[in-house]
């Protein structure tokens, strides 16, 4: 589904990510982890290309990244959720969901607005279409912005740590959605810090530090068994 | 010292026609700098450098030469070049609305970079192109910020356009010019005209504080 090949990538004379080789599946549930700084969301960052790799081949569902046509191709089967939402305020919850579908895939207004009712009952919010998101906690917020991705039926859907700017009462309910969407048999690419969700529903955890891919592996063995240092180092901080 | 009432209560209906004017040419050419500077203030933001290029030309040269010089080069320099006399209202408007649309463009420029740059990068991530997400995303978002320093260019734009009173065109200041030649009542009518501009400015500083605080209440940010 994601081929990345050599990619790097500089901010400045700051080597952020020094060549990574990453083969993601359909269906997959990729968990990545690491220490901030270590280049994990920029790698994210790079499979809808926000950001702009300085070197390295990205392929997505068998589109190369590499005009503006294909860019936006790719962006329209990747979703993305970020760790601050990002909503539209001036937009109420529907409208944030409707938005895309209308303007990229040229769906009719009704068309939009039954997909997004159906979505915003998927995250559990139906009764939020109204509202506006600042009248919504963080959790739901969150949860919006997922359905907003899911509206425009993506093929794989990128989180960038969608659950640290919450809360921690309501980090479980933005998990819970991912959860299922996971079950669901969504492609999944993941930056967090939320272990037991890596441990429940990871097929693959990716340790990421100083801009390379140090470890890889199933989830529960990486964390019984780290066979790196540095891995070993990080997890004993966090878990 | 005699203040002459009379002449003001006999000289008024010829000054609120002027005004009238005044009115016309300064909505007229805010409504055009708008549009106009929307654009250049985009294009000051493209990442396409010769657009950028471009539209910093524009801001610079405007912003950087009086207003007074700009009406001159457009009633008296463009005819000699293009050898077509140019009527007054229309060089007045031009002059104006040009004018107005290079602070317009700084406005909004500065509006759009005040918008959070995770909007752009939600609208993106969805598949809009750097387009659609500037119309339906920033620029929505940005008009609600720059409603008071657009009602400030508004106030500015109209007491500067008594300046186009030096090509003959006669809005307010140059009915009391013309009155005043006739009259020699300088005091009554240079007050008179300095009144009502001030009704004119106060009623537009009132409207946008109106405008303001109804954004506010409606402001879902």
């Amino acid at each position: 589904m994601i081929s990345i090949k050599g990619l790097h990538k500089s901010f400045g004379k700051v080597d952020v990510l020094r060549g990574i080789d990453l083969l993601i599946e359909e269906k997959e549930v990729v968990v990545i982890i690491g220490p901030s700084g270590s280049g994990k969301s920029t790698l994210l960052r790079c499979m809808n290309y926000l950001e702009v790799p300085t070197a390295g081949a990205i392929c997505v569902d068998g589109i190369m990244l590499n005009n503006e046509s294909n860019i936006n191709k790719v962006r329209e089967e990747v979703g993305m959720v970020f760790q601050r939402f990002n909503l539209f305020p001036h937009m109420t919850v529907l409208e944030n969901i409707a938005l895309a579908p209308m303007k990229v895939r040229g769906a009719s207004k009704k068309e939009a607005v039954q997909a997004a009712t159906e979505l915003l009952q998927k995250v559990g919010l139906e009764d939020k279409a109204a509202a506006y998101p600042e009248q919504l906690s963080g959790g739901q917020q969150q949860r919006v912005a997922i359905a907003r991705a899911l509206a425009m039926k993506p093929k794989v859907m990128l989180f960038d740590e969608p659950t640290s700017a919450l809360d921690p009462e309501m980090v479980n309910e933005v998990l819970d959605v991912m959860k299922k969407l996971a079950r669901e048999g969504m492609t999944m690419v993941v930056v967090t810090h939320e272990m037991g969700f890596a441990r429940e529903v990871g097929n693959r955890l990716l340790f990421v530090d100083g801009g390379r891919i140090v470890e890889q592996g199933e989830p529960s063995e990486v964390f019984a068994h780290p066979k790196e240092e540095r891995t070993k180092l990080f997890l004993s901080k966090i878990l | 010292m005699d203040y002459n009432f009379s002449l003001v209560v006999s000289a008024f209906p010829l000054l609120l026609m002027g005004a009238v004017v005044t009115i016309k040419i300064t909505a007229i050419s805010v409504t055009l700098g708008i549009v106009i500077g929307l654009f250049a203030g985009i294009a000051r933001i493209s990442s396409f450098w010769p657009v950028r290029a471009l539209a910093a030309v524009y801001v610079d040269f405007i912003r950087g030469t009086p207003l007074l010089v700009q009406i001159f080069i457009m009633y008296f320099a463009l005819p000699v070049l293009t050898g077509q006399r140019i009527d007054p209202f229309i060089a007045a408007i031009t002059a104006c609305s040009v004018n107005s649309g290079a602070y317009v463009a700084e406005i909004f420029r500065s509006g759009i970079q005040s918008i959070d740059s995770g909007q752009m990068e939600a609208g993106r991530s969805l598949g809009m192109t750097w387009v659609q997400t500037m119309r339906y995303i920033i620029v929505p978002q940005a008009f609600k910020r720059v409603i008071p320093p657009l009602g400030n260019e508004f106030i500015a734009l109209l007491k500067d356009s008594s300046l186009v009173s030096v090509i003959g065109f006669e809005e307010l200041t140059r009915r009391g010019q013309l009155i005043i030649a006739r009259t020699y009542g300088s005091l009554e009518i240079w007050t008179s005209v300095a009144v009502i501009y001030l009704v004119m400015t106060l009623t537009i500083s009132r409207f946008v504080a109106y405008l303001e605080r109804r954004y506010k209440i409606d402001d879902k940010h």
